[in-house]
């Protein structure tokens, strides 16, 4: 690149970085800015700050949903699962971690009774967790179409309430409602919210004005998340 | 879907892959997989290639989400450039960029900024920047354009418009000169 012409304005090195960003770079000028991005921060951060500025125009390339096999791929090239993610694993970490876990694990199994014993369809558990910890199990009767919400080590915010989000396949989240801190809630499933909660959804809880987001979608942060399984 | 929302939602589950959360990757990957797929798809042009590429992309942010910081940049455009430089490297591996059609400066396309999806990347930086690359010549940013979403090289540009190589070089150079100043007015 050293014998393009006189630019005044940048140095070299930011050039290069745009370079890198923009793609335009092959060959050994393309693997010396990669090794370099790996050994040196400040010229990694010019890469950045050159992605930053030119991410946006990815808004005009139109999104493809990827066939389902992908994933499948993905997953299998994953390392194996430490065997401590489980739910029953989760469960017994519960078990041995303090005073409310008693209560805590008779709710589970009561909600379970309440959903799971007369219905066909196996219910549907997800973990919901966030920043390391577990904030609330959920357990889905999606045929009753209940939904039942045991806090776990949520702890309540003085000015916003934590509301149940549904996000299925397509990726939009359907407002499920309120939380408790302190108790478990159980929630009615429309129909249509029903025939969407089944595995490989996603349950998300985000924190909200008193009362819920008014807009049909989450308006606070999104604190923890699970995906729903089969028990 | 909200921006904010969404964007927080996939920074959380980044968040938690390096704990080694499958569930995590799996969540930010249902959430942005058909706009990753589509910048693959448009950079490579063929479906099979960009699968594959694909699922590069993923186990790529399996392995690095440590290094992705919220504080410092938005999760979408932390993985829409993994899924650019995964795709540039297959193509730098193979062949040629898949669209090596002569770029007629004078039927640039004039602007499909009204059919960006704007859910992702947030309407006021897409708004800005179209507002930057419109101040540049046409040729810059036909030039700008061959190479972002074609994936082409500097060699290939100049192939492309018909222009020497150090003319391309210094096309591009002057452009993202022009671009930096004009984003940070």
């Amino acid at each position: 690149m050293s014998d393009v012409l006189d630019h005044s304005g940048l140095p070299e090195e930011e050039l290069l970085a745009a370079e890198y960003a923009l793609g335009v770079l092959a060959g050994t000028e393309r693997a010396a800015a990669e090794h370099r991005i790996a050994r040196d921060p400040g010229f990694a951060r010019q890469v950045a700050e050159w992605e930053q500025r030119l991410a946006p125009w990815a808004a005009e390339i139109p999104g493809v949903v990827p066939p389902p096999q992908v994933w499948d791929r993905i997953a299998g090239a994953l390392p194996p699962p430490t065997p401590d993610r489980g739910l029953w694993q989760s469960l017994a970490f519960w078990r041995g971690l303090s005073l409310a876990t008693g209560l805590l694990t008779a709710a589970c199994v009561a909600a379970l009774i309440y959903l799971g014993t007369l219905t066909q369809p196996q219910p549907l558990v997800a973990t919901i967790e966030g920043d390391g910890h577990r904030h609330f199990v959920a357990t889905i009767d999606a045929k009753r179409g209940m939904v039942a919400v045991v806090p776990a080590a949520f702890s309540a915010d003085a000015t916003r309430v934590p509301e149940l989000w549904l996000i299925p396949a397509d990726g939009k989240p359907r407002p499920v409602g309120l939380l408790r801190a302190d108790r478990t809630v159980t929630l009615t499933l429309t129909a249509e919210l029903a025939a969407l909660a089944k595995g490989e959804a996603v349950l998300a809880v985000s924190l909200e004005p008193p009362g819920g987001s008014t807009t049909g979608l989450p308006t606070g942060p999104v604190i923890a998340t699970g995906k729903l399984t089969s028990l | 879907m909200d921006l904010d929302a969404n964007r927080s939602l996939i920074a959380a589950a980044l968040g938690r892959i390096p704990a080694g959360d499958r569930t995590a990757l799996q969540t930010v990957y249902r959430l942005t997989s058909a706009k990753l797929f589509g910048v693959c798809l448009r950079i490579l042009g063929e479906r099979g290639e960009a699968e594959d590429v694909l699922q590069e992309v993923y186990v790529t942010v399996w392995r690095k989400a440590a290094d992705f910081d919220a504080s410092r940049a938005s999760p979408m455009t932390w993985l829409i450039a993994i899924a650019r430089n995964r795709s540039i490297d297959r193509l730098r591996a193979s062949r040629q960029s898949r669209n090596m059609a002569p770029i007629e400066q004078a039927s640039e396309i004039a602007d499909i900024a009204a059919t960006a999806d704007h859910a992702l990347e947030g309407l006021q930086e897409h708004a800005r920047l179209h507002g930057c690359l419109g101040s540049l010549a046409t040729h810059e940013r036909a030039a700008l354009r061959g190479a972002f979403f074609d994936g082409n090289t500097y060699e290939e540009l100049a192939a492309r418009m018909a222009v020497p190589l150090g003319t391309m070089k210094s096309w591009i150079r002057r452009a993202m000169i022009k671009l930096k100043a004009c984003l940070e007015q």
